[in-house]
């Protein structure tokens, strides 16, 4: 079993939400690409390399022929799925202190939810209600998604950068140079595997 | 709706560091409980000794003040050995449970810092128990000491450790630590040269004049400061997420106690010095602001570099100090008033200013270990600018040891005794440690480490980038060809762990019901 | 749409898995599908020894057997209970579904179908289209699809952190060096990465270590 792959968690949660609700809390979803302020907060986050919300209808669970007898539920299902950096103490600790409010957006309306705050409760039904991965792939452990995401602007301009290379003289490219070192800075940082992890 | 803490139940060293009330000394020793009913007797005739919170209203006022002070706190091991029920000891976190030995992995103690190169007093499970004197002088710690040991002999059952290393090849019973002494006045300085021990956080009902909240607090969006909550540092008291901290049942034995985490830091004072010289050749500045540019403040008086981040910024600073300092001592009450402005900036600053590290680099030590805010890269994007950082925050409570009776070497014996207080050691120092000290995903600089105290091994991407003093993109506006950022590379260990655990800090009512036994087990 | 952002694509699926257990040639029972298959996934090799290293583009990638839904407690809640266990196949990848899941099965055939054949029905899946068909009908409509990342080619993704790796170290060394070594260093350390061939010299999926 592995949650971890290097610098990444993967996280999966799946809980129930009455299927009238369900309607709603899609209308929230959809939403929210066009309400910045909680995707603020999940961005300035950069925990995550992906993530992803699906409503599971009660009546939706994939039924593929005869013998497979077909569910019958009360309630239909969202299931959370994340790609995050950190472990799962700290993952949970950042967004509820970030963004307790977004988090209850999401939830509020599956069953059983405690609000974000007091932290507790929240810990409980997210440890709850989480399902362990079996097998977890990640193609690069050795990269964080700040890391992959500053790895693409330094090569980018690096590109742009080395196509100068043969119009300038010596002088003129040391120049141009620590000009192209100041402007990157922030994509400099050292390569390396991730942190010891606490166990779970 | 504001708080108050009952002071007389919580240990002193919670509420208050006592180096900033005149008790620039310490000594700290360690004790084994062979033998549980000596044990416990040891404790009852301790208790009143033992110094609480309550505030000394006016700070040289002797008559107030103890003549030194005396606390206690007990690792896992020490409480199982007191036969605490079985219950309690369940309901204690993780990571106090497993001891800071255990947790290496998490700390970065690896290398030489792993605990095989400790104090041969932390190998093993004997350490039951910590106890600490801090005093005004060495005779004032020396009486306390005696009169502790005598009162230690009457109890067999107890062991007081030796394993400790002192000064020329000494092994000790204790730990001494001390202020740093200039001009027979001790200063806040440690074995570096830096200025430590600045820019402590502020609590709710922690008894502390509310003229040292600016800074320390956390920030609200409107721009002020309001005291965190109480239960960050102290159990049985509502946190900052709106909870009690997790602490172990009956509620009377975890209130008003807290963690505590217990480093003995070990600094290479020649690999230090060494480094600085040979890398402020290609450096464009002077030692000082080298230094700086590592650790986030000058090393002669702990100005941040966000109030002056060049020499010649310096310079002006330290002009205009003087000056004030001048006029206020002739009188000017308005200089007064201005010196005490300038004197808050050195606590009360953020990097609002300073998001590219052109002034204080991101990677830079007490950015690191406090980053005031500057994880909200927009305005906005949290509930609060510090809701990351405000359940981060350390309380420290150590003190420089060594330097005194031996000259400083790598091989010799000094260092920081670091004591940080918090109620969660996983929430608040182990992940500073794990994920702001030797890691940098939050400051986007990927594996890169503190440059003071991260677990460095020499190598070539062992660095610290110290960020262009020109903004990028700004270049143009200045006229003059960009400066690069510098890059301290090749750092190696400056700072090494030689021992330490985690102990609980019992409140006076909770080391009672131990001392008697009078936790209800059920 | 929301199962992709750009172009990164979120698959969920849920692929049910047969009820009771695998009979043996004479008919009797031996163990649970279900078992068999979460021993198979726990005995996949992780980082570049996964097989989903060989499927192109693929980001990230779990699986999981959904056992059964979770009862909340309490006299207010309903008891649900899943009739069949599911297996759970969700993945990041670059790129459109059907390349995508071509690529799996054309690369991975026979690792799918060991893990794919205690699924409903799988036993009819005999080549790439039939079994884009058959994750189709297992998939779920993503919902919300975060992308804290970026939508490149995972070749790219992988050569800009290999270029990464190799630059930041190559900044270290120039330091206070002339304009003509830096000049001529900076040109050897191009010829080195090979900015324009995306594939070679790159770091490899789900390669666990820094290679020097």
């Amino acid at each position: 079993m592995s949650n971890t792959a290097g610098k990444a968690y993967a996280m999966n949660v799946i809980t129930p939400i009455p299927w009238w609700k369900a309607i709603w809390q899609w209308v929230i979803f959809n939403a929210v690409i066009y309400l910045p302020t909680f995707l603020k907060g999940l961005i300035n986050l950069s925990l995550i390399h992906y993530a992803r919300w699906t409503l599971i209808g009660r009546n939706s669970f994939p039924h593929l022929g005869p013998n497979q007898p077909k569910e019958d539920l009360h309630y239909s299902y969202m299931m959370f799925e994340s790609n995050f950096n950190g472990s799962w103490d700290q993952y949970i600790d950042s967004f509820s202190f970030a963004i307790p409010s977004g988090l209850d957006m999401f939830w509020r309306h599956n069953v059983g939810y405690p609000k974000s705050i007091p932290l507790h409760g929240f810990y409980d039904y997210i440890r709850f209600n989480q399902v362990e991965t079996d097998h977890y792939y990640n193609a690069y452990p050795c990269a964080a998604a700040n890391d992959v995401k500053t790895a693409i602007s330094l090569f980018d301009n690096l590109k742009d950068f080395s196509e100068q290379l043969s119009s300038l003289d010596d002088d003129e490219f040391l120049v141009a140079y620590n000009e192209f070192l100041n402007d990157n800075q922030a994509s400099l940082g050292s390569m390396g595997i991730a942190p010891g992890a606490a166990n779970e | 709706m504001s708080k108050t803490l009952d002071l007389y139940d919580i240990q002193g060293n919670i509420c208050k560091g006592y180096g900033r009330y005149g008790f620039p000394k310490a000594r700290y020793f360690f004790i084994s409980f062979n033998e549980v009913s000596d044990s416990r007797n040891f404790l009852l005739n301790l208790i009143e000794k033992i110094t609480t919170a309550e505030v000394w209203p006016v700070r040289n006022d002797s008559s107030v003040k103890p003549s030194s002070t005396t606390n206690i706190g007990f690792t896992y091991a020490g409480l199982a050995a007191l036969k605490i029920p079985e219950r309690s000891l369940k309901g204690f976190p993780v990571d106090f449970t497993m001891g800071m030995k255990a947790r290496s992995h998490i700390l970065g103690d690896t290398g030489s810092n792993s605990p095989e190169h400790w104090d041969s007093i932390w190998q093993g499970d004997k350490v039951h128990a910590w106890l600490s004197i801090n005093g005004r002088d060495d005779d004032e710690i020396s009486q306390r000491y005696s009169e502790m040991k005598a009162l230690l002999s009457d109890y067999p059952g107890i062991e007081l450790l030796s394993g400790h290393r002192g000064p020329n090849g000494s092994i000790l019973e204790y730990q001494d630590a001390s202020a740093v002494f200039e001009n027979g006045e001790a200063t806040g300085k440690e074995h570096f040269g830096f200025t430590d021990g600045i820019g402590n956080p502020y609590f709710e009902g922690s008894g502390i004049h509310i003229s040292r909240l600016p800074g320390r607090g956390k920030l609200m969006r409107d721009g002020s400061w309001q005291p965190l909550a109480a239960g960050e540092f102290v159990l049985g008291h509502p946190d900052e997420a709106r909870e009690y901290p997790p602490a172990p049942e009956p509620k009377l034995l975890s209130r008003n106690g807290t963690f505590m985490v217990y480093r003995k830091l070990h600094e290479n004072v020649d690999t230090f010095a060494h480094y600085l010289d040979t890398h402020v050749k290609g450096f464009d500045g002077s030692k000082d602001l080298l230094m700086a540019k590592m650790s986030g403040r000058w090393p002669d008086n702990g100005a941040p570099l966000t109030l002056a981040a060049t020499d010649e910024e310096k310079a002006a600073l330290d002009a205009r100090m003087a000056d004030l300092v001048q006029r206020t001592d002739d009188g000017d009450e308005c200089a007064k008033g201005q010196l005490k402005q300038l004197r808050s900036q050195w606590i009360n600053f953020d990097y609002d200013k300073d998001a590219s590290g052109s002034k204080c680099p991101i990677g830079a030590h007490i950015r690191r270990t406090n980053t005031r805010g500057s994880l909200e890269h927009e305005k906005g994007a949290f509930d609060r600018p510090g809701a990351l950082v405000d359940r981060r925050r350390l309380m420290r409570r150590g003190l420089p040891y060594g330097g005194i009776d031996e000259t400083m070497s790598d091989s010799g014996e000094q260092g920081i005794i670091f004591m940080s207080i918090g109620a969660s050691i996983e929430r608040q120092f182990e992940f500073v440690q794990q994920q702001w000290v030797n890691y940098s995903n939050d400051f986007k600089l990927g594996n890169d480490k503190d440059p003071l105290i991260g677990n460095h091994d020499g190598h070539l991407t062992d660095k610290h980038i110290i960020q262009s003093g020109h903004p990028p993109q700004e270049t143009a506006l200045h006229g003059q060809p960009s400066k690069p950022p510098f890059f301290c590379t090749e750092m190696p260990r400056f700072v090494e762990t030689r021992g330490g655990d985690y102990f609980f800090i019992p409140s006076i009512t909770a080391l009672r019901m131990i001392a008697e036994d009078m936790i209800d087990p059920s | 749409m929301s199962n992709a952002s750009g172009n990164a694509y979120a698959l969920t699926t849920l692929c049910p898995i047969t009820n009771g257990a695998i009979l043996d040639d004479q008919g009797n029972e031996t163990e649970a599908h279900d078992k068999v298959v979460r021993r198979l996934l726990q005995d996949i090799p992780l980082n570049e020894g996964s097989f989903f290293a060989e499927v192109d583009n693929t980001y990230f990638a779990r699986l999981f057997i959904l056992n059964d839904v979770f009862f909340q407690q309490g006299n207010e809640f309903e008891q649900d209970h899943l009739k069949s266990k599911y297996l759970c196949f969700n993945s990041n990848f670059h790129g459109d579904l059907e390349p995508y899941l071509e690529s799996m099965w054309n690369n991975c055939e026979p690792q799918v179908r060991s893990i794919w054949q205690h699924c409903v029905g799988f036993n009819l899946v005999n080549s790439a289209h039939e079994f884009i068909t058959y994750i189709k009908a297992c998939q779920l409509k993503t919902t919300l699809f975060f992308n804290g990342s970026n939508d490149e080619s995972l070749t790219k993704q992988l050569k800009a952190l290999y270029v990464k790796q190799i630059f930041s170290e190559f900044v270290l060394t120039q330091q206070g060096k002339s304009a003509s070594e830096t000049k001529q260093n900076f040109k050897y350390f191009l010829q080195r990465v090979q900015l324009n061939n995306l594939q070679s010299p790159s770091w490899k999926p789900g390669q666990s270590e820094l290679k020097p």
